[in-house]
């Protein structure tokens, strides 16, 4: 069952905070699906700077999964450099790093203002010539090759691939070696590491993220060296 | 930034180059009109050419008008026996397509089907019949004021412009006349800037303005045009007259003390590239704010 069925007043609270807070969007129900739909401002200091036209088609388990995004006024060029599919789908984030930006269970306008903001801010900065102000990044098996070699401070796919397949285990066990393969048990070195990002990082997140980046091997790595980590704004 | 660096960054914002959509979409409007009028005097050897700031080079994006001539060869009646005859004959045919509103000498278009009812295109067709075979001077019916016929010379009023070495200028004067409401003809303007300037030509355009201002404030009453074309033959005081000059003298002190008080972005305000910059910069302060996320793309 749909979320908005399962859960009436998760709907009713979501939505009245969204169009509280967001006057121009509208929540509608279609074929079962909650969407969200309206013009959605780029704000700051109580402005609104820009505008964008769009469709947000909130996951059937949310808040759990992750929203999807179109970009419905074709404004934005439909270019995998501006980060948007031909479907005008916008790639807000890697589902990896959904932890920190908008967490599971989070309400849906702490993704409105939070990552969403970010992304069409970022958007109208580009079409002003200036750089993604938050860096961007690399499409595909080498941008999730960059954010885990941030998060885990290792360049090393093994141990990268090691560590994703601890975080999609159903459990991990203390004699287990490290990931980080210094010959240790995972209980002597890493365990803590493991622990908390097992808390962070769906399994299910963490299993998609493994089979894509086992997948390109390593050419992850070595399309990520041809072109540097994450370009973080030189502004 | 200097004053003047400013004034050519504005002049630069209010270029209308050939490629532009403007002037595309004049070209279009006056190529439907030259059609229009050809088809109408099958008979008749016209000569239609662009006039005004089109042809002079003066032309602002804030504010401009389309002038197009079409003059008839002298001995031509086909079109008319009187000059009165061919500039009516003229609305009538334009009237085909648009709706026409006298003006002076001129034919003001605006739309008469439902789109555009209404519209103003700043389209001025001016009809008119060259005086003879060398088709210099013309002959020109005016719709209004007690004398009906007007000698004019298109080249020499184009040459006057053109050659006044005074162009940025001009199109300054043109922009704070737009600003600032005057009603004061374009034209005449122009040969007010052209005659206050006369022995400036080699200051700054800061320089220039600031002179032209000044002599408004300061000598506005003793202020004449003339007619290159004809001046003995057409009198043009009564586009200057004394509530006029007063009105000029008085926009002109507003001027020269709100660059004595605020500078000269006070009088023209921000350029498009100042704009930019402003936007730009609001934009760096929302992103030092906002929650720093970097957006990704899974392979398609």
């Amino acid at each position: 069952m749909t979320w908005h069925r399962s859960d009436p007043a998760l709907y009713e609270k979501e939505k009245a905070e969204v169009e509280a807070q967001f006057p121009d969007l509208r929540f509608v129900v279609e074929n079962n699906q909650v969407y969200v739909r309206g013009s959605f401002p780029v704000m700051f200091e109580g402005k609104a700077l820009d505008r964008y036209s769009v469709e947000l088609l909130l996951a059937r388990n949310h808040p759990a999964g992750l929203p999807i995004v179109r970009e419905t006024g074709g404004r934005i060029p439909r270019d995998l450099d501006r980060h948007i599919l031909k479907s005008g789908t916008a790639c807000v984030l890697i589902p990896d790093e959904r932890w920190h930006l908008w967490p599971e269970g989070s309400a849906l306008l702490k993704y409105l203002t939070g990552p969403l903001h970010s992304f069409f801010l970022a958007q109208t900065m580009v079409e002003e010539g200036q750089d993604w102000p938050f860096g961007q990044w690399a499409h595909g098996a080498k941008g999730i090759f960059q954010y885990y070699r941030e998060l885990l401070k290792t360049s090393d796919l093994r141990a990268m691939t090691t560590y994703l397949d601890y975080l999609a285990a159903k459990k991990v066990k203390g004699h287990w070696p490290c990931p980080c393969r210094n010959g240790k048990k995972l209980r002597d070195c890493h365990f803590d590491q493991v622990k908390d990002l097992r808390g962070k990082i769906p399994r299910k997140t963490a299993e998609w993220s493994l089979s894509i980046l086992r997948e390109a091997g390593e050419s992850a790595i070595e399309m990520d060296e041809a072109k540097p980590a994450a370009s973080v704004s030189k502004s | 930034m200097t004053a003047d660096e400013y004034l050519k960054e504005v002049l630069a914002s209010q270029a209308l180059g050939d490629d532009s959509d403007e002037v595309k979409a004049l070209q279009k409007h006056r190529a439907d009109v030259e059609k229009l009028i050809r088809d109408n005097f099958k008979d008749t050897a016209l000569t239609i050419r662009y006039a005004g700031s089109k042809a002079k080079g003066t032309m602002n994006k804030e504010s401009y008008d389309l002038d197009i001539i079409s003059y008839v060869s002298s001995g031509d009646n086909t079109a008319g026996e009187t000059i009165e005859d061919i500039y009516n004959n003229h609305k009538k045919a334009l009237s085909k397509k648009y709706y026409v509103e006298p003006k002076g000498s001129a034919l003001r278009l605006k739309g008469c089907d439902a789109e555009n009812l209404g519209v103003d295109f700043h389209i001025d067709v001016v009809p008119g019949r060259f005086s003879d075979e060398t088709k210099t001077d013309a002959y020109l019916y005016q719709s209004g004021g007690d004398k009906k016929r007007l000698k004019t010379n298109l080249d020499v009023h184009l040459d006057h412009v053109r050659e006044s070495g005074v162009i940025d200028a001009i199109r300054l004067a043109k922009l704070w006349k737009a600003r600032n409401g005057l009603p004061i003809r374009t034209f005449v303007l122009e040969l007010a800037v052209i005659k206050l300037l006369e022995d400036k030509k080699k200051k700054s355009l800061s320089a220039q303005m600031e002179h032209f201002w000044t002599e408004l404030r300061d000598n506005s009453d003793n202020l004449t045009v003339e007619d290159p074309a004809n001046p003995s033959g057409n009198d043009l005081s009564k586009y200057l007259d004394d509530n006029l000059k007063s009105q000029l003298a008085a926009a002109a002190e507003r001027t020269l003390d709100l660059i004595d008080s605020s500078g000269w972005e006070a009088v023209f305000g921000k350029t498009e590239k100042q704009e930019k910059a402003a936007r730009v910069e609001i934009l760096r302060r929302a992103a030092a704010v906002a929650t720093p996320s970097r957006p990704w793309l899974p392979e398609e």
